[in-house]
């Protein structure tokens, strides 16, 4: 379960690093052009972009760590750095004008939760009370040699950085290619899992919803949130039932089963959900017509009066663009190619990669993100003070809501394993499970989001 | 409170000798803070015998936004740990008190992200027959996210995701009236970050500054089913 890392192997890095990057400011910009990045296997960045100025900062009193993206993993890491390592000058890059919460956000659909429990959370307390420093600016570009991250308001040297974007959508692998047929769709359609004003519209589809059929679809591949689309589906048909509209949910499912919790989710789809909730496995979608409101499958044509299509997914373009992504061998979802237990680059340990980028076989979740958040930041304490550490396995502790109606909820919590013979992360282990729904259960998921919000947000 | 303002009212209460009898390294470590008698709902004192090994008491000290656990062990005995808390630093946690030496008392918050017994509903129980995220019988489980502690072992995480001990409180035993009463706490810091995380809702439920105000001579101590309405048994 744990594993040492090589410190001659860590030695050597730094020391590789460290030689590269004056000899790289010694020769200057002709040399950034050229390309010059410390070693790596992972794919070439593009050119590095910059507004050409530098961000307006105080004087770093220690090393400095920025951190890019203001989700839960970056929060996290932001906050609990400087806790392991106060000498640390931790820098938060966020685009986001205002936070809200992905996890959680399907409790607001059926009235679960407002929009406050989701929002009322400030970046700006979160630096204050954390001791850093937030920015609301978007990156832009990188380069490795001369340890500078760019951002739209200006340049940021770093010491380290954490790269922690998130994830993109992967429309092409739902068949469909055309981008105006992408954007079409997204605006029409959109999953939910990628930014708050997604949850805006869907909470306005579920207000508006009088009837017919809601489509919901499943992809395949390490989505973001297992049991999201499930419990999406269960709570919009607890909404139906509530309001007796006639109409269903039709869930269309790319996995032969349901991926997680599936004894607690096929109980509410039988007992909660009969003639309210269709559920469709092995139905992989392969086109959707926006104009016709019609998703296609290998076999069927599904026509719909709403609905939100969950494409496959990949890690942030970002990670794509700024030239640390894994080579498809290594991820099919173009996460980073770092390393599987501490979380640089390969080749470069001072870039790390969080959160739902990273490419291990974790649930892509709030609480797997919180829990590795905690471990990203002993592992740059360590670094930054030249000293090993035991990797720990992340948590995935996930609550689904299968009714609203009253609120109940079933859920799963469990660890990971490390395999060190052949350098993986294994299957999951240590887990717990309830899949009996409950209204205890139902109370437990708000407090565990409450949790979450207080570890990034508080003192 | 002082120390000397402390050895003052340990020396005017039927619990002075106990102040000083307790484990040397807690009497350094705890906060020193008024004493405060159990008592029941109806304001009699709680006898030792009236504790229950079922479920937790839960009292407020030594503010009354601070909620305690008090813990029937059972057949067990509390040993005392050297631990260690982020925010208050060394300590050792007391032994048990009571004719069976099997009687402690933690506060009720958790140590990981602060879940806290509240009139709706407390994610944070002692489980006393075991649970399926307890593992064993008589540990101290908190649903949020899982972390299990062990009330005979000075509250030492056993589990989950919690970096950090429960705090304990420490309690003496009146032999002559079987009473308890709650005589300091480590946890000072920690009481600190709590008011600043729950500021709003706290106002709301005890007023401005009113979180902050120490117990009193008495803290009634009521069983946690009654305390809140809804316990989750994971």
């Amino acid at each position: 379960m744990t594993d040492q890392v090589n410190r001659r192997r860590f030695l050597k890095l730094s020391g590789t690093v460290l030689a590269a990057g004056p000899v790289v400011l010694a020769a200057g910009p002709a040399a950034l052009a050229a390309g010059a990045q410390p070693s790596g296997n992972a794919t070439k960045a593009a050119p590095f972009v910059s507004t050409h100025r530098t961000l307006g900062l105080p004087k770093p009193k220690g090393p400095r760590l920025v951190i890019i993206g203001g989700g839960t993993s970056g929060l996290t890491i932001a906050k609990y750095a400087k806790k392991e390592y106060p000498q640390f000058d931790v820098v938060l890059v966020e685009k986001r004008c205002m936070y809200s919460s992905c996890f959680a956000s399907n409790l607001w659909y059926p009235g679960i939760i407002d929009l406050e429990f989701l929002a009322d959370h400030s970046f700006l307390d979160a630096a204050h009370n954390g001791g850093y420093i937030h920015v609301n600016a978007t990156c832009i570009g990188l380069d490795r040699a001369s340890r500078t991250v760019a951002t739209n308001e200006g340049d940021i040297k770093y010491d380290f950085l954490v790269v922690a974007p998130g994830i993109s959508y992967d429309y092409d692998k739902i068949g469909v290619h055309d981008v105006g047929e992408q954007i079409a769709l997204h605006q029409a359609y959109p999953a939910g899992f990628k930014y708050p004003t997604e949850h805006v519209t869907i909470h306005r589809k579920v207000r508006e919803f009088e009837g017919g059929v809601f489509i919901q679809t499943v992809p395949s591949g390490n989505y973001r949130c297992l049991p999201a689309p499930y419990e999406r589906a269960c709570l919009i048909a607890s909404v139906i039932k509530h309001n007796k509209l006639k109409g269903k949910v039709v869930i269309l499912d790319a996995n032969p089963e349901i991926t997680i919790k599936a004894p607690g989710f096929h109980a509410a789809f039988d007992e909660l959900y009969k003639g309210i909730l269709e559920w469709h496995p092995t139905s992989a979608v392969t086109g959707v017509d926006v104009a016709n409101r019609t998703v296609k499958t290998e076999f069927d044509n599904y026509k719909f009066d709403d609905a939100a299509i969950y494409p496959n997914i990949r890690a942030a373009t970002l990670i794509e663009e700024l030239g640390l992504m894994a080579p498809p061998t290594k991820s099919n979802q173009k996460e980073a190619d770092i390393d599987i237990r501490f979380y640089n680059l390969v080749g470069d340990e001072r870039v790390y990669v969080s959160g739902d980028s990273r490419p291990m076989p974790y649930s892509k979740s709030g609480n797997t993100s919180n829990s590795e958040g905690h471990y990203v930041a002993k592992v740059l304490a360590a670094r930054a003070q030249d000293k090993d550490i035991t990797w720990t396995s992340p948590q995935t502790l996930c609550y689904s809501m299968v009714d609203a109606f009253p609120k109940q909820a079933i859920w799963v919590d469990t660890y990971y394993g490390y395999d060190a013979a052949k350098d993986a992360i294994t299957g999951f282990k240590d887990t717990k499970v309830d899949n009996t729904r409950s209204e205890a259960n139902g109370t437990a998921y708000l407090e565990w989001a409450r949790g979450l919000y207080r570890d990034m947000f508080k003192a | 409170m002082d120390r000397r303002e402390f050895v003052r009212l340990c020396a005017g209460t039927a619990v002075a000798a106990a102040c000083w009898r307790g484990a040397p390294a807690f009497a350094e470590a705890a906060a020193d803070f008024a004493p405060a008698r159990l008592v029941k709902a109806d304001g009699t004192p709680l006898q030792a015998a009236e504790v229950g090994t079922a479920e937790a008491m839960v009292f407020a000290y030594p503010y009354r936004g601070i909620p305690c656990f008090l813990v029937n062990l059972g057949k067990r005995m509390a040993r005392p740990v050297a631990l260690t808390s982020p925010d208050d630093g060394d300590y050792t946690s007391p032994p048990g008190v009571g004719p069976h030496a099997n009687l402690v008392a933690f506060v009720a918050i958790c140590t990981h992200q602060l879940s806290y017994p509240k009139p709706a509903d407390s994610m944070i129980r002692y489980a006393a027959a075991g649970s399926p995220t307890a593992g064993a019988p008589g540990r101290i489980v908190c649903c949020t996210h899982g972390s299990v502690f062990d009330p005979a072992a000075g509250g030492v995480r056993i589990s989950g995701p919690a970096p950090n001990p429960l705090l304990p409180v420490r309690l003496a035993h009146d032999a002559a009236t079987n009473g308890l009463t709650a005589t300091g706490s480590v946890g000072d810091q920690f009481f600190e970050r709590f008011f600043r995380t729950y500021k709003p809702d706290l106002i709301d439920r005890f007023g401005p500054g009113g979180y902050r105000q120490p117990v009193g001579d008495t803290t009634p101590a009521v069983p946690l089913g009654e305390y809140s309405a809804l316990v989750p048994a994971c």
